[in-house]
């Protein structure tokens, strides 16, 4: 009985979790390098396994025990690449033909979106993550304090995310 | 929803200024909380297209294409924004005044020729003579008036060459014994008029009018 409701459990965590170890290794090791999709899903079969045999406890939450996994194996996926690095140059890694158009696309839609912002808006995404210039300088140069900067920032995003669900 | 305390750092993470310590705490942390990572990932998403396609985007409003870079940083920090505004207004204010202002101050402008370039003002309309193979030399020019404190000036040439000219506040001129006697039959002449206001301004030009004559009498 409770062994059906950990496996229940498990297809719940493995969809939850798969996008935020996706993010974490593509983070750490970039989105360039081709076997970073490999690599989370040694990681998904490592922590369903783990699950399995119990070895979680429960003595910390189910994000931290999926997030210690995570991190051991980019360590070892880097200490193992910067061997090989001394040997062989990496191959030029691409993104196949479809994922790129879809990327293009929707990154073309995210750009028409930020254009229909007000200018306000604008400005401060173009300061901030365009010139990547620190909350405090961006405060500086437009005249309002950095928790103001904060504030349009994130409002800039919810703007975005409303334009792009139109 | 209430406020995260770990929102603040998504940017700071993003952009890769925690130390090891906080960028673990914070790793942990949004393994942990789907409010924050869902924010980052569209976080993520949108700073990587202002990365990749900035120049496009912010062209309009800020210019920072890539070879005016190094400019446009001194620029817009050389007034504050609300500074920018004012001028903005201002720049808008003028352009309405041009635009929209000193051109009802003039009379209606129809537009005419000076030697095929295309100008706007008023035209002249030349009334006599504009016909050829007169019977005799023509000794009165004439055109239509365009109102008061006008200025006329009159040209008469012989092929491209400036043969006479004159001024007057009349809409016409009679020509003097001497200019006529410099005037044969069977040659080619045209003239043509040009109005000035009182302050000397061009305003208005005639088209060019050929004429000869076959007798001199």
């Amino acid at each position: 009985m409770k062994k059906t409701k950990k496996e229940v459990d498990i297809d719940a965590i493995v969809a939850k979790y798969r996008p935020v170890v996706s993010f974490r290794v593509k983070k750490s090791i970039g989105v360039q390098t081709p076997d970073w999709e490999d690599i989370v899903n040694e990681i998904m079969i490592n922590v369903v396994e783990k699950l399995k045999k119990g070895e979680f406890r429960g003595d910390s939450s189910i994000g931290t025990f999926i997030y210690t996994i995570t991190s051991r194996r980019i360590i070892d996926f880097i200490r193992k690449k910067s061997k090989v690095l001394k040997h062989a140059p990496e191959p030029n890694p691409y993104l196949s033909p479809q994922e790129h158009i879809e990327d293009r696309e929707r990154a073309q839609w995210i750009a028409n979106s930020i254009e229909k912002l007000k200018p306000k808006y604008k400005e401060v995404l173009f300061l901030y993550y365009y010139k990547e210039l620190s909350r405090e300088e961006v405060a500086k140069k437009l005249n309002i304090s950095p928790r103001r900067v904060s504030e349009r920032v994130n409002y800039a995003q919810k703007l975005l995310k409303k334009i792009m669900k139109e | 929803m209430k406020k995260c305390k770990f929102e603040n750092l998504i940017d700071e993470y993003l952009f890769d200024r925690l130390d090891e310590t906080q960028k673990e705490t914070f790793e942990d942390h949004y393994f942990n909380c789907p409010q924050c990572f869902e924010k980052m990932e569209e976080k993520d998403e949108m700073i990587a297209v202002i990365r990749a396609k900035g120049s496009d985007i912010f062209r309009d409003d800020f210019a920072p294409a890539k070879t005016r870079r190094p400019i446009l940083e001194p620029v817009l920090a050389f007034l504050t924004p609300r500074q920018w505004a004012m001028a903005a207004v201002s720049a808008a204010l003028i352009t309405v005044v041009a635009i929209g202002i000193i051109p009802r101050l003039k009379t209606n402008s129809p537009q005419f020729f000076i030697n095929d370039d295309l100008v706007r003002g008023s035209s002249i309309t030349l009334i006599s003579p504009v016909i050829d193979n007169l019977n005799q030399i023509p000794s009165e020019f004439r055109w239509q008036s365009l109102g008061e404190n006008i200025e006329y000036k009159l040209f008469i040439f012989h092929q491209e060459e400036l043969l006479w000219n004159t001024t007057t506040k009349d809409n016409f001129v009679t020509l003097s014994v001497e200019i006529k006697s410099q005037m044969a039959p069977g040659k080619k002449y045209s003239w043509q008029v040009k109005a000035f206001s009182s302050e000397g301004s061009l305003i208005a030009v005639s088209s060019r009018v050929q004429f000869n004559f076959i007798n001199s009498k």
